[in-house]
């Protein structure tokens, strides 16, 4: 536990102390904020033209959550896609570089608790990420009722699932992207295959649209992208969070291996 | 301490080391001298538990590197050729980070750090970026990071390499400091760097084990007594002459040499006494009359010949 403490408090501190985490931060505000003004403006003008023509059947049916926050976090989900790989090519890629993988391969240390440490402070970033994102619902909480808003509400619920489950899905990237950085000794060799896996993760629930029966349901289900919607509706399933439990265990283990292999390779 | 028997290492097709076997005791500064690209990187790596060998054992206080790594690892401090540092850390959170991975208590950390840095000398730059240290520094830090947490082994890679002549000098007298209660195990090509602190030698060459010997013996090689070299004030070719037929012995000029000559006695006889009191005599003017030392090179060329004659 000491061991993984230590690698953990190591490498938050190198992405705190050089431009990594808030480059990522700044990028990522920006982006999402951008998402969410459009979103957003999108949703004023529909209401707006609902009152005009005095519609108010319509109007029940919009409410932030659904119209602004579920296309939020899906988006953002999206851009997790790019983002991790970012956040976790240097964590193993970086110390083969500089050889200091030598140091953590001939301390008493073994190689769970190098990867654990090291995965652990990727998913700070993450949470971090997730955390800027609860920054829209907050402000909307703040404004959104005094501009009159029939609207105007927001249910917590659903948004907090919502944040949950990014969360989840931006450790489920990170275990793939982990994976990634442990095969190389370029960082961006290590960014272009993290991307490339959970490209491949995504796309491949494309396959579903064409399939018939059970594999179209396996295909679905494999899809990184598709685990994230019952959490915007408010709802934690069992599936969901053992897809992302599974992913999670999957490259972490992969990584293990890939890092101990260098002891009988 | 240190048991090593049989070991080979292929990378791909090309041999590393091939049955590599040496014992180190307790308390020994061995010195593990041979050319670049002899093996002698791969050997520490596999004693570390770096890397493993195709073939052969390892064992150090009689934990198997590959059965115990841990247990290996805790008795080692080691310092790779490329010393193993985080440019964007500062001096002191980087000797805290191996500290604690190295299972110092937390209470013992600060002291440790504190010991060692004392001892290396890099008390003054403790709270600097570690990217901004000169090479000798940044050695310096590579051999605090080593000897934290009090090992009973200290392997050091090459420890000088890149150093300035005053750097070189700070850092072997820290290496045979350290010698003192340590068992420590130094890899390098420099022969007089082995000399300097060791008090025996492993030489490798091409991945063979060619000597293993006291300091004193690898000297003796060195120096070869039946081959002198004379420089003279006032030189002729009138005096080598004279010098051939007088003491019976060989003359041989090298080409660069432009006062004086060497003389190569037979059958080991060392008239080294005679001849100078001849050229001191004859006026003249004795300037040097020494052993001719082999370099590296020579010795090697004559510990693997050697070898093949045996």
């Amino acid at each position: 536990m000491r061991n993984i403490w230590a690698i953990f408090k190591k490498e938050f501190k190198i992405y705190f102390d050089t431009p990594v985490a808030y480059v990522v931060f700044g990028i990522f505000s920006l982006i999402t904020g951008y998402f969410f003004l459009q979103i957003f403006s999108y949703f004023q003008r529909q209401s707006l033209q609902f009152l005009q023509y005095q519609a108010p059947q319509m109007l029940e049916h919009m409410n932030l959550n659904d119209m602004v926050f579920r296309p939020l976090f899906l988006n953002i989900n999206v851009f997790f896609l790019l983002m991790i790989p970012v956040i976790t090519m240097r964590l193993i890629a970086d110390e083969k570089r500089l050889k200091t993988y030598e140091l953590l391969m001939t301390t008493p240390v073994s190689t769970w608790q190098i990867v654990m440490g090291k995965y652990l402070a990727s998913l700070s970033v993450v949470l971090i990420m997730v955390l800027i994102v609860f920054i829209y619902p907050i402000l909307l909480s703040f404004f959104g009722s005094e501009g009159g808003l029939s609207a105007g509400s927001i249910e917590w619920m659903p948004i907090i699932t919502s944040g949950l489950g990014l969360f989840l899905a931006g450790a489920a990237f990170s275990a793939l992207g982990i994976f990634a950085s442990s095969l190389t000794e370029s960082q961006i060799i290590s960014a272009i295959v993290a991307f490339g896996l959970l490209l491949l993760f995504w796309v491949i629930g494309w396959a579903s649209a064409g399939a018939e029966g059970v594999s179209k349901e396996v295909l679905r289900y494999l899809s990184l992208l598709e685990h994230l919607d019952q959490f915007t509706k408010g709802l934690i399933e069992l599936k969901d969070l053992v897809y992302y439990f599974s992913v999670i265990f999957f490259g972490l283990f992969l990584t293990q291996q890939t890092v101990s292999s260098q002891r009988w390779r | 301490m240190i048991e090593v028997k049989g070991l080979t290492k292929f990378y791909k097709h090309i041999r590393a080391i091939e049955d590599v076997s040496f014992t180190v005791e307790r308390g020994d500064i061995v010195g593990f001298l041979g050319p670049n690209g002899a093996g002698k990187t791969t050997t520490m790596k596999i004693i570390t538990g770096f890397m493993p060998p195709d073939s052969g054992t390892a064992k150090v206080a009689g934990f198997d590197v590959f059965e115990q790594p841990m247990e290996v690892k805790k008795r080692i401090g080691y310092l790779p050729e490329n010393p193993p540092l985080y440019n964007d850390m500062t001096v002191n959170d980087y000797l805290k980070f191996v500290a604690s991975i190295k299972g110092v208590e937390s209470k013992k950390i600060n002291d440790e750090i504190e010991r060692v840095s004392e001892k290396c000398a890099i008390k003054d730059v403790s709270k600097r970026l570690i990217a901004h240290l000169s090479k000798g520094y940044r050695q310096r830090v590579g051999i605090a990071q080593a000897i934290l947490g009090n090992p009973e082994i200290v392997i050091f890679d090459e420890p000088t390499i890149g150093l300035d002549p005053n750097q070189v000098f700070e850092v072997r007298t820290l290496i045979k400091e350290l010698a003192r209660e340590k068992t420590v195990i130094l890899s390098t090509h420099i022969l007089p760097e082995v000399e300097m602190t060791c008090k025996k030698v492993i030489v490798i060459h091409r991945g063979h084990i060619v000597a293993t010997e006291p300091i004193e013996d690898l000297l003796r090689r060195r120096k070869r007594i039946n081959e002198v070299v004379i420089r003279v004030r006032r030189f002729s070719l009138e005096l080598m002459k004279q010098i051939q037929e007088k003491f019976n012995v060989k003359i041989n000029q090298p080409p660069q040499m432009e006062d004086g000559f060497n003389v190569i006695f037979e059958n080991n006889e060392d008239k080294r006494e005679e001849i100078a009191k001849f050229i001191v005599d004859g006026g003249f003017g004795l300037l040097e009359l020494r052993p001719i030392t082999l370099s590296l090179e020579d010795v090697f060329r004559e510990l693997t010949t050697e070898e093949k004659a045996a």
